[in-house]
């Protein structure tokens, strides 16, 4: 029970830099998902109280306006994009790996014990999102700021 | 009330893919004029008057707050467990999921109405 304990990290085992060496692209899409979706969320909730400011009129809208839409809110508003899509991507993949697709078949394990499911179509599939995340990212900017 | 782990999860999905499906639709709305026109305050008032559109925010605002606060459980239980954690964490989203439902609600509602 004791050697349980101590094997707890809690957050700490999410920015552990030894952990992204040993576990390689599928560590950071797990770190990444769930960066993105406390991130989404937070933008989400503020989102809601800062259009919830419509309910006080037109100038405490248009303050509101003010505050969001400088160059600093739209390089926020871009980042935001990015994790939208990244997030909706690799959850995509997961899902589809929950369901078996993408995993291999079984096999029995011979050393070095490679798991099937970590294979190249995965990593390839994790790549391709960070990629689409970045012309998304790319393409809001381009709108934003055109 | 116990929900198995398995339903929740599904819930979890199911919510993820209908809001992928209705932000992609709110997003295109901002994409049928000039992005910085469509946020002009007359704009969004119209948008939040037409009936179709204020049932789409509506949708939106319950699947994304399903599916966050689930998602927020979720990583809070992977960080720790523990019989009063977890039930302190499951109630606690739960709430603010409410609480941010009933928020985002009375905007939709009050401007759709016109009670401003």
């Amino acid at each position: 029970m004791e050697k349980e304990n101590n094997a707890k990290e809690g957050i700490k085992g999410w920015i552990s830099p030894a952990k992204y060496g040993k576990f390689g692209i599928e560590r950071f899409a797990w770190i990444l998902m769930r960066i993105t979706g406390l991130g989404l969320l937070a933008y989400f909730i503020g989102h809601i109280i800062e259009t919830g400011n419509i309910l006080s009129g037109e100038g405490a809208w248009n303050s509101m306006l003010e505050l969001t839409q400088t160059t600093e809110g739209h390089i926020f508003l871009a980042l935001v994009i990015g994790m939208c899509v990244f997030h909706t991507g690799n959850g995509i993949r997961l899902m589809l790996v929950q369901m078996g697709y993408g995993i291999g078949k079984p096999a029995r394990p011979d050393y070095p014990y490679k798991p099937q499911s970590l294979n190249m179509k995965g990593k390839a599939c994790i790549y391709a999102t960070i990629g689409i995340a970045a012309l998304a990212m790319w393409y809001g900017i381009t709108v934003m700021f055109g | 009330m116990i929900m198995r782990e398995s339903i929740v999860m599904k819930i979890h999905y199911g919510t993820a893919l209908g809001a992928v499906f209705l932000v992609a639709i709110h997003i295109m709305m901002r994409m049928t004029q000039d992005f910085h026109e469509s946020l002009q305050y007359e704009n969004v008032i119209a948008n939040y008057e037409m009936i179709g559109y204020a049932i789409l925010l509506e949708l939106i605002l319950i699947l994304i707050s399903v599916h966050g606060f689930n998602g927020l459980r979720v990583i809070l239980l992977e960080i720790r467990q523990g019989q009063s954690y977890e039930k302190g964490v499951t109630y606690g989203c739960i709430a603010a999921m409410i609480a941010l439902v009933v928020y985002g609600s009375n905007t939709i509602i009050s401007v759709h109405l016109g009670l401003l």
